[in-house]
C-alpha cells in the first residue's frame, strides 16, 4: 500500500503542474488586470487546435508556435473587447468573457467539427521511466519541465526586467504610472497576450494527453478557476501550491475513493475557503475593494 | 419605462393604418400563392410537420451527437423533407444534462408540438426525455441510449429504444474477455449507462468463476486517468473492462497508451463509437469491443450502404455507427408515421410496433412488448496496422448468430423487467 501511496503522490504532483500551467494564465489575467477571463478555457481548446494544424501541417516542432498565436490572438481580443471593461463592474467582464467562451467554442466547432482529432506526443517522447512504484513518462515529465520553466520566466520577466516593474506598477496604481507617460493600453494588451499564451501553452501541452475537441475547454476552465480560487485571486505563488494540492489530492481520492475523484478538488476549495475566504495567498487589494 | 419609449408604446393605431394593414394582408394572401408562397393563405393545410430532435450540442458526448444528428437529417432528406404529402422539418435542441434534456423535450412537445421524437444521447438523457414522452403521450425513439432501465422497468408505450441493452452486448462480448483471462478490472462511468456494465459484467462474472481483482467507477468528464491507470497496472488483471463514453473513452485510451500499457493488458468495451476511436488516432488505438454498425461491413443491406454512400457525397467523410443510428431512429419514426397516415400518436405508436426492416435473413424491429429493438452486434478489434484514418475496425464475428441465439441475447416478455401500462 505504501508503494502505491509514494506512487500516486508523485503522479499527483505530476498532474498538478499541468493543473498549474492551465490555471497560472488565468492568475495573472486576473491578478494584473482585474479581469475574471471565463474564456481562459477556450483560449487553451484555441491552443490546441492550433497546434494539431500546425504538427499535421508542418511537423511536431511547428506545434510549439501554437501559444504564440493563441497570444496575438488574445492581444487582438483585449484590444477589441476586453479594454473597454478596466475600471467597470466585474460582472461585465465576465459576460462578455463567457460570451466569448462560446463564440470561440462554437468557431471551433464549425472549423474542425465536434469529433475529437487524433494528435500524439512526438516519437522522442514516448516511453516512460520507473523507480521502484513510480511509473513516470518521459511526455509528463517533459510537461513538468516546461511548466517549471514557463513560470520561472515570467516571474523572472516580473521581478526583474522595467517591462516586469511597469506591469506590477500598472496593476497596482493604473493612474499613477499613466501619469508618469507610460503606454499602459500596450502593456495591459501584453499582459493578456501573456495570459492567453501561457492558456496555449498549456493546450499544447495537454493536446496529447486530452481529447481534442472544441468542448475540451468546459474541462479546463473548472480545474483553473479551483486552483486560482484555492490559491488566492491574483497570486502566482498560491496558483503554484493550490495546482499541486489539488493534484495529490485528486490522485489520493483516486485511490481511497474514486467515485468521489470529480468532487474531490471542490471538497478542497470549499474547506480551505471555510478557513480562508481570501484563498491560500489572496491579499486585500485596494482596487479590486 | 423610459421617456423615450413611451410615445413608440402608446402610438395609436389610427383607422387608414388599420384599413391598410388589412387590406395588404388579403392582398398578400391572394397573391402568394401564385409568388410561390403557399403558407400565407391556406396556413393550417399546409402547416410542416415537425419531429423533434433532442441531440447534445454541448458537453463530452457532442461528438457522437453531431454524427446522430447528421443520420436523422438525412433521413428526412431523403424524403425531400415531406411526410404525408406535407413539409416536414426538424427541430433541434440540446441536452446539456439530464434536466437540460428533460425541459427540451418538454418544450418541443409544448412550445413546437412536434409529431414524434428522437435523441438521448446519454442514457440519463434518454430517461428524462423518456419519462416527459410519456407522460405527454408523443412517440419518442431513442437512438443511442445503451442502459437496461430504458426497456426494462422504466419502459412505457411511447419509448422505443434502437441500441441493444447494455445485457445484450455483455453477453456478446464478455465470452471473448473469458477466453483472454479470468482476472478482470472494471473501470466504468458513474452514471447509468457505466453502472449497467459494471453490474451485468460483474454478474457474468460470478456466474463464470471470474475474479474481479478491481472496480472503479470514474467521474463523467474525469480529464486525467493516470491514477486510475496505476491501480490497474498494480492490480495485474488479465484484461480491463471498460465503461467510458465517448470524449471520456478516447481521453482514457490516450492516456492508456501514454502510460506503456496498450498491449500489455488488454482493453475491451461494449457499444463503442466510432468517433471515440477516430479521436484516439492509430498509435494509440487498442481494443476489443461491440459495435452496433460499420461503414465496411459488407453485410449491410443495400439501403444501408446507400445511406453510407450519401451521408459520405454529403459530409466528406464515413458514416460513423452513430450517423447510421440517427438515421435508422428517425427513418422509424418516419416511416411510422407514413404508415399510421396520420400524426395521431396513438396511430405512430401502433405503425412503430409493426415497423420492420430487413438486414440480411433478419426481420429488425421493435418488440411489441417493450419498445426494444432486435438487432445483431459486431465484435471487433483494432487492426494491428491502421493505414486507413478512418478503417480502425476488424470485423470478427457477428452475433448473435441464430434466432434462437438472439432470443435468448435479448431475453423473452417473461424475463423483462418492462411492465407496459396504458
Amino acid at each position: 500500500m505504501l508503494d502505491m501511496i509514494l506512487s500516486q503522490t508523485v503522479n499527483g504532483l505530476v498532474l498538478g503542474f499541468l493543473y498549474v500551467l492551465i490555471a497560472v494564465g488565468l492568475s495573472i489575467i486576473f491578478g494584473l488586470l482585474g479581469i475574471v477571463n471565463f474564456a481562459h478555457g477556450a483560449f487553451f481548446a484555441l491552443g490546441a487546435y492550433f497546434a494539431l494544424v500546425l504538427a499535421r501541417e508542418f511537423g511536431w516542432w511547428a506545434a510549439l508556435l501554437a501559444p504564440l498565436l493563441t497570444g496575438a490572438v488574445g492581444m487582438i481580443v483585449e484590444v477589441v473587447l476586453i479594454r473597454h471593461l478596466y475600471g467597470k463592474e466585474p460582472l461585465l467582464g465576465l459576460i462578455l468573457t463567457f460570451a466569448l467562451a462560446l463564440l470561440i467554442e462554437a468557431i471551433l466547432r464549425m472549423v474542425f467539427g465536434g469529433a475529437p482529432l487524433p494528435f500524439s506526443a512526438p516519437r522522442f517522447l514516448s516511453g516512460f521511466v520507473e523507480y521502484g512504484p513510480i511509473l513516470l513518462t518521459k511526455y509528463r515529465l517533459f510537461v513538468l519541465g516546461v511548466t517549471v520553466a514557463a513560470l520561472v520566466a515570467f516571474w523572472a520577466f516580473l521581478t526583474y526586467t522595467p517591462f516586469g516593474r511597469i506591469i506590477r506598477a500598472g496593476s497596482r496604481d493604473a493612474e499613477m504610472v499613466g501619469l508618469l507617460g507610460i503606454n499602459l493600453p500596450v502593456v495591459f494588451s501584453f499582459v493578456f497576450g501573456i495570459g492567453c499564451l501561457l492558456a496555449g501553452l498549456a493546450g499544447l501541452l495537454a493536446a496529447p494527453l486530452w481529447t481534442v475537441t472544441p468542448s475540451m475547454a468546459a474541462s479546463a476552465i473548472m480545474p483553473a478557476f479551483v486552483v486560482v480560487t484555492i490559491g488566492g485571486l491574483g497570486s502566482y505563488a498560491g496558483a503554484i501550491i493550490a495546482g499541486l494540492l489539488v493534484g495529490i489530492t485528486t490522485a489520493m481520492t483516486i485511490q481511497f475513493q474514486p467515485e468521489w475523484a470529480g468532487a474531490a478538488m471542490y471538497v478542497l476549495m470549499a474547506a480551505i475557503l471555510l478557513l480562508r475566504p481570501r484563498g491560500l495567498f489572496g491579499e486585500k487589494w485596494e482596487r479590486f475593494e | 419605462m423610459t421617456d423615450a419609449r413611451k410615445p413608440i408604446l402608446n402610438r395609436s393605431i389610427g383607422r387608414r393604418s388599420l384599413l391598410l394593414g388589412a387590406g395588404s394582408l388579403g392582398a398578400a394572401g391572394l397573391i402568394a400563392p401564385r409568388l410561390g408562397m403557399p403558407y400565407i393563405g391556406n396556413a393550417a393545410a399546409a402547416e410542416p410537420i415537425k419531429i423533434g430532435m433532442i441531440w447534445a450540442k454541448t458537453g463530452n458526448i457532442v461528438d457522437q451527437a453531431e454524427y446522430l444528428a447528421q443520420g436523422g437529417m438525412l433521413a428526412l432528406e431523403q424524403r425531400n423533407n415531406m411526410l404525408l404529402g406535407r413539409p416536414a422539418e426538424l427541430v433541434w435542441l440540446d441536452e446539456p444534462n439530464p434536466q437540460g434534456a428533460q425541459q427540451n423535450a418538454e418544450r418541443l412537445v409544448g412550445e413546437h408540438k412536434v409529431a414524434g421524437i428522437v435523441g438521448g444521447a446519454l442514457s440519463s438523457f434518454a430517461l428524462a426525455i423518456s419519462s416527459v414522452a410519456n407522460k405527454a403521450k408523443v412517440p419518442y425513439v431513442a437512438a443511442n441510449a445503451a442502459a437496461g432501465e430504458i426497456t426494462g422497468k422504466s419502459c412505457n408505450k411511447y419509448t422505443f429504444r434502437l441500441q441493444p441493452p447494455v445485457e445484450v452486448h455483455t453477453r456478446v462480448l464478455a465470452p471473448y474477455c473469458k477466453d483472454i483471462g479470468k482476472k478482470w478490472y472494471l473501470l466504468t462511468a458513474a452514471y447509468a449507462f457505466g453502472q449497467d456494465i459494471k453490474r451485468s459484467f460483474e454478474e457474468y462474472a460470478k456466474a463464470n468463476g471470474i475474479t474481479i481483482v478491481g472496480a472503479d467507477e470514474v467521474p463523467v468528464s474525469t480529464p486525467d486517468y493516470s491514477s486510475f491507470i496505476l491501480k490497474i497496472r498494480a492490480a495485474k488483471p488479465d484484461v480491463v473492462i471498460g465503461g467510458l463514453s465517448a470524449s471520456d473513452l478516447t481521453t482514457y485510451l490516450k492516456q492508456w497508451n501514454e502510460l506503456g500499457m496498450r498491449g500489455k493488458i488488454p482493453f475491451a468495451e461494449i457499444s463503442v463509437g466510432n468517433t471515440d476511436l477516430w479521436g484516439v488516432g492509430p498509435e494509440a488505438a487498442d481494443g476489443l469491443y461491440t459495435l452496433t454498425w460499420y461503414y465496411k461491413n459488407p453485410n449491410n443491406p443495400p439501403e444501408e450502404q446507400a445511406m453510407a454512400a450519401a451521408y459520405e457525397k454529403k459530409y466528406n467523410r464515413p458514416a460513423a455507427d452513430k450517423a447510421w443510428m440517427g438515421w435508422l431512429g428517425m427513418k422509424s419514426l418516419l416511416d411510422s408515421i407514413e404508415a399510421a397516415k396520420s400524426t395521431d400518436s396513438a396511430a405512430i405508436v401502433a405503425a412503430l410496433e409493426k415497423w420492420h426492416v430487413k438486414r440480411g435473413d433478419l426481420d429488425t424491429g421493435y418488440r411489441p412488448f417493450d419498445h426494444q429493438m432486435v438487432n445483431r452486434l459486431l465484435v471487433a478489434g483494432i487492426k494491428p496496422k491502421i493505414t486507413d484514418k478512418w478503417d480502425y475496425f476488424d470485423i470478427k464475428a457477428e452475433l448473435p448468430k441464430t434466432q434462437a441465439d438472439i432470443d435468448a441475447a435479448f431475453g423473452s416478455q417473461a424475463d423483462s423487467a418492462c411492465k407496459m401500462t396504458g
